[in-house]
């Protein structure tokens, strides 16, 4: 996909998402909230998608083996870093339809699991010598 | 090694390109989130009885001060070395968002913390900077196209 492709996807879900969540919370409507959701689930079902896809073309029989385990290990963390923001979206739609009386602490274990990932990710590309 | 630099849906390169922010930058806003996220599921679960909403609000707050303080003095090393243009764009540019973001943040921060007196600040009032912020993004993605 192309840059602008990309930008637009992520552009029209975080529209349509903000939209639901403000009418949700001013009482404008009463939906579920695994609905108001859903523009998250289809962009998560997407993003697994691509990277399934992407992973999954690595069996093919030309392909160059060169980076390949580093290359794999980012495509597992980013798998992993998916699993986790849909298990966070996942537990807050269930207690805030309290199907569970869960405590907020334990709903945000897996979005804070995903943060400290993605900020040493950061990281390493800020001190890419630190590596070494 | 060379970082890879590769992400998600986006490289780290596209995004700091998008967003106009720099990498620090946005580690620095990442921090304050965990750190946010924190507070309010402390304040959420009633761990830290006395903590006002502002509190918790605070490493946002301090996000923001500290991304324009490094802004501003990027934009007086980019002014110094001739770049002028650059430097002013990238000042206004960064102002405008954190501005954004610092308004929804205070707005919200009132609506939570005086439930009672804050009953007319309806939440399509506190999002809309964002909306604004989401059009602003749009615009800036055709340019960097």
């Amino acid at each position: 996909m192309s840059l602008a492709q990309r930008v637009l996807l992520t552009w029209i879900f975080t529209l349509v998402f903000l939209i639901m969540l403000v009418l949700r919370l001013d009482g404008k409507v009463n939906w579920n909230w695994f609905l108001i959701f859903l523009p998250v689930w289809i962009f998560d079902a997407i993003l697994l998608l691509m990277l399934v896809v992407k992973m999954a073309g690595r069996c093919k029989p030309g392909y160059d083996p060169r980076n390949g385990s580093q290359d794999l290990r980012k495509k597992a963390w980013y798998l992993v870093a998916m699993l986790l923001k849909l298990a966070f979206c996942l537990t807050l739609c269930a207690r805030l339809e309290q199907l569970t009386e869960i405590k907020l602490t334990f709903v945000c274990i897996p979005l804070w699991v995903l943060l400290i990932g993605a900020m040493a990710e950061l990281g390493y590309n800020i001190f890419p010598d630190r590596r070494d | 090694m060379k970082p890879v630099g590769s992400s998600m849906l986006f490289s780290l390169r596209e995004l700091v390109q998008w967003l106009g922010f720099a990498t620090f930058e946005l580690f620095l806003h990442l921090g304050a989130l965990l750190a946010f996220s924190v507070l309010v599921a402390l304040q959420a679960d009633h761990l830290a009885p006395g903590m006002s909403w502002w509190l918790v609000f605070v490493p946002l707050f301090a996000a923001d001060g500290l991304s324009t303080y490094f802004t501003a003095i990027v934009s007086i090393r980019l002014y110094q070395e001739g770049e002028r243009r650059l430097a002013v764009l990238r000042l206004l540019w960064v102002l405008t968002v954190l501005s954004l973001k610092l308004v929804c943040e205070v707005l919200l921060c009132q609506k939570l913390a005086e439930q009672e007196q804050a009953r007319d600040l309806w939440f399509g009032l506190i999002v809309s900077p964002l909306f604004i912020l989401l059009q602003l993004l749009m615009i800036r993605a055709c340019r960097v196209n």
